[in-house]
């Protein structure tokens, strides 16, 4: 396997849990990796292993070439992004930038003020460097810690929950900025996030973890489109699961489960009775839940907003589906 | 990575276990001996000093609580004018370091005291119309410096209870009387159960105003030190391992009570706004700043003792002439500007190694979580839980052999032991602080510093020292005021050379120079409380 940034069968246990599981993924040089996942699916300990703050119980990172598994976090030459931002509050904005450019102080030669300026600068903060860190906002705080983090030029940015402190109108923008900047400055970057928006919006590419194991990786395309696992079809996007006689009439073979997007049902003619039981309006389209076989299951169809009212008797149709061999999990979101 | 620091964990429990443990096992060692312990069992003086002991403790409990919990909620719950100014004056007994506040209590009360002069004045008597002795003696000056713990630790429950909870008991229909007996109290109960805690192995192991005031009324710490001091050593040893047996009963039971009590406001809430007094303010107001006299008092009284120069004022009823030549006094003469230095540096060598110990335990602790880390924490609370005189016995014990091959050496009779004494008996104190700030602190700072290319000595000095600087500061200066005022370990280990400030202050008494002790007594105050100020006024960084 090649790759810029490269891991080899990571495992890691905590006491008695696993977190990571013969853990194998490898980023290109300059890419954006999301790594996607539940609550306790290892992305958080996988991105600590990457930092060097914890050590793997078995396998190997690589860094450009360099097998950096033992270095201490201080000789990785990696950039961080802490999910609170971790700004040291003793420290004003400039002095934060400056902390990662050695140990030469301030003033002397003209080169640590100016990569402070600098880094400031590619943020958008210029002339911020005298400011105490708690007068800024949630927004101007996480970019003074990108700034800190692409300071030294690190070889790999590691960003852990870099939005999800941020207001959810500020989230949207900033995440298309981020991925803007990063783009910028061409860095390989790992990124955690239980986000599948924001997985989608800011990766090149998506892992998706499980209880420590890799289920996934690919673009967002093809995870949508083509997942590999039923785990997968349903964490990431909206999905119908479907089972029994419901999968067989949904052209699913025995045995199989059978997972439906909800833009991939529509309404029509003939196929699966069932009456509308609520509409939830979203402007371009509506989503309408369907309560099928005496109420035992429930459907949802993505359609136009005018396709159907509550009360209404409809049949359902599937456009495309996607069947499971198994049923190894059903990702509740 | 993780072994090392296990590795590191050890030694700082080898090194603990030196200081802290190991000197009392060997006094325990000293004590099972079964002719000392039977004789201490046969004699019934032993049986009832150390039942003074008890009785006293409890005692001062009750009256420390008698006097703190109602001065609490008074301050806390309603205004009147000058709440807030007195509501600080009134912890100010926590300044006076124990042997000062007890002579300050001489000076006023004593025998020759003003309080007696003037009595004596007013109802032209011949002679002092009281003695200051005994065990009534001991509880006032118990009473007056431990209410301090019910008063601040009261104020602090009461702050943490929710106000909304309070008033949801209102809406319910109860009184006020049974608002605070089924909802206040029991909210308050682990506040006040602490503060019991802390008042009973005060007084449990008070040594300077039994030593003063005590005449032939005895305690275990002075009986302990007068059974040292006679030379009989094995009957020392018995009573020590008594004395530590009984706080160590007491303590489990104390701390059962506040460990079933652990309520936890849900919520954060606001703490009920402080009632505004209309009826009867007047009176209130007189009786707050009487007390508030009543309270300053000794200080006061130590400052004016403290400008009557030697021989100057015998029979009158107020001192006639006052200067700052016990000052001049102080400072121009070597011998007496020696205990001033001596105990300026063993406190701050004490106070900088117990800021290192306990910086380097709340890292394994809290941050590194090695395997030692239980016994890392119960060494550095030992000392607290044991009264100074255990302390004191079991150190001159320890140290007074030189056997380099069971880690013995003789430091009795060296300038080390006094420091490593206060070291000692500091360790609990500086170790609360700091590993509570350490706790608190988020570990993605030092993470982030690491990642930054900072080794582990960068992180310390630019990160971790900086952010814990209100806990270091805390520590310090509670470290740092128990040692300058140490007197029970003081007057079991000092030699003349050592000899710190509170060992000259005796000294001065007996000589019948009570303006140099007085002196003493108020460069002591100021200092501990210039030192508790700064310990209180460093700000977090938010």
């Amino acid at each position: 396997m090649n790759g810029f940034l490269r891991t080899e069968v990571l495992s890691k246990r905590f006491g008695d849990t696993i977190a990571l599981e013969r853990l194998s993924f490898a980023v290109e040089q300059g890419e954006i990796l999301a790594l996607l996942g539940p609550s306790g699916s290892g992305k958080t300990t996988t991105l600590r292993l990457l930092a060097g703050f914890e050590a793997p119980d078995a396998g190997r990172v690589w860094l450009d070439g360099e097998d950096i598994t033992s270095l201490p976090p201080a000789r990785r030459r990696s950039g961080m992004v802490f999910q609170h931002y971790a700004l040291f509050p003793h420290l004003d904005v400039g002095d934060n930038v400056a902390f990662g450019l050695g140990k030469r102080g301030k003033g002397e030669g003209g080169s640590v003020s100016q990569r402070v300026r600098g880094a400031l600068e590619l943020v958008q903060l210029a002339g911020f460097e005298r400011r105490k860190v708690q007068q800024l906002s949630g927004g101007q705080q996480q970019r003074v810690a990108l700034a800190r983090a692409l300071a030294p030029e690190p070889r790999v940015l590691l960003l852990d929950e870099p939005l999800s402190n941020l207001d959810p109108t500020l989230r949207e923008r900033t995440r298309r900025e981020l991925r803007q900047l990063i783009k910028r400055v061409g860095i390989t970057s790992v990124f955690v996030t239980h986000e599948q928006e924001e997985a989608f919006d800011l990766g090149d590419r998506v892992a998706v973890l499980r209880d420590g194991r890799l289920e996934q990786l690919g673009t967002p395309d093809e995870l949508y489109e083509r997942p590999r696992t039923l785990f997968v079809a349903t964490f990431v996007g909206r999905a119908n699961v479907l089972r029994d006689e419901v999968a067989q009439a949904f052209g699913g073979k025995p045995g199989e489960v059978v997972v439906v997007r909800p833009e991939r049902l529509q309404f029509s003619a003939q196929g699966l009775a069932g009456v509308v039981r609520e509409r939830r309006y979203t402007g371009a389209s509506a989503f309408y839940s369907v309560e099928a076989r005496d109420a035992t299951l429930r459907l949802e169809v993505q359609a136009r907003p005018d396709a159907a009212a509550i009360g209404d008797t409809v049949h359902l149709e599937a456009t495309g589906v996607l069947a499971f061999p198994d049923e190894r999990g059903v990702a509740t979101p | 990575m993780k072994r090392r620091a296990d590795v590191v964990g050890w030694v700082v429990v080898a090194l603990l276990a030196w200081m802290v443990a190991y000197p009392i096992l060997i006094v325990g060692r000293e004590a099972a001996r079964e002719s000392a312990i039977i004789a201490f069992a046969r004699r019934p003086a032993e049986w009832q000093v150390l039942w003074a002991s008890i009785w006293i403790s409890l005692a001062s409990v009750a009256l420390a609580a008698a006097i703190g919990i109602p001065l609490a909620f008074l301050f806390t719950r309603v205004e009147f004018p000058g709440s807030r100014l007195l509501g600080a004056l009134i912890a100010l007994p926590a300044v006076l370091p124990p042997l000062v506040g007890v002579i300050a209590f001489l000076f006023l009360y004593g025998e020759s005291g003003f309080v007696a002069r003037g009595v004596q004045a007013l109802l032209r008597l011949d002679h002092s119309p009281w003695h200051l002795q005994g065990a009534g003696a001991i509880l006032l000056v118990h009473a007056y410096s431990m209410y301090v713990y019910f008063y601040l630790l009261t104020r602090a429950g009461l702050a943490r209870i929710d106000g909304s909870m309070i008033e949801a008991a209102q809406a319910l229909g109860a009184s006020r009387w049974r608002t605070l007996r089924r909802v206040t109290l029991p909210l308050l109960r682990p506040a006040l159960a602490g503060a019991a805690l802390l008042t009973f192995m005060t007084a449990l192991g008070s040594f300077s105003a039994p030593y003063v005031f005590g005449g032939g009324f005895r305690v275990m710490p002075t009986q302990i030190v007068a059974s040292k001091l006679n030379g009989d050593l094995p009957r020392a040893m018995v009573e020590t391992v008594a004395l530590a047996l009984v706080a160590l009963v007491a303590l489990s039971l104390l701390q059962r009570t506040e460990g079933q009590a652990t309520l936890v406001a849900l919520g954060k809430g606001t703490a009920p706004a402080p009632r505004v007094l209309v009826g009867g303010r007047g009176l209130v107001t007189t009786a707050a700043w009487a007390l508030a006299v009543v309270l300053l008092l000794p200080h006061f009284t130590l400052l004016l003792i403290s400008l009557v120069p030697y021989a100057t004022w015998t029979t009158e009823t107020l001192p006639p002439v006052l200067n700052l030549d016990n000052y001049r006094r102080l400072f121009a003469e070597s011998d007496r500007l020696e205990p001033l230095v001596n105990s300026l540096w063993m406190a701050l060598v004490a106070t900088a190694a117990s800021l290192v110990i306990a910086l380097a335990a709340a890292w394994l602790t809290v941050r590194r979580r090695v395997r030692p880390r239980r016994i890392i924490e119960s060494l550095m609370v030992l000392p607290w839980a044991l009264p100074g005189t255990v302390f004191a016995l079991a150190l001159a014990t320890a140290f007074s052999v030189q056997r380099p091959l069971g880690l013995r050496w003789v430091l009795v009779g060296t300038s080390a032991i006094l420091p490593l004494a206060y070291l000692v008996r500091s360790l609990p104190l500086a170790g609360r602080a700091v590993l509570a700030g350490y706790r608190q602190l988020d570990p993605a700072l030092e993470e982030a510093a690491a990642i930054l290319g900072a080794g582990r000595w960068r992180t310390l000095w630019r990160v971790t020292v900086p952010l814990l600087r209100p806990s270091l500061a805390a520590g310090a200066s509670l470290a740092f005021v128990t040692a300058l005022g140490d007197f029970v370990t003081s007057i079991v280990l000092y030699t003349y050379n050592t000899r710190p400030i509170s060992i000259e202050i005796l000294s001065s008494l007996r000589l019948n120079e009570l303006g140099i002790a007085a002196a003493f007594g108020v460069l002591l105050m100021t200092v501990s409380a210039v030192a508790l100020l700064l310990g209180s006024r460093t700000e977090a960084w938010s």
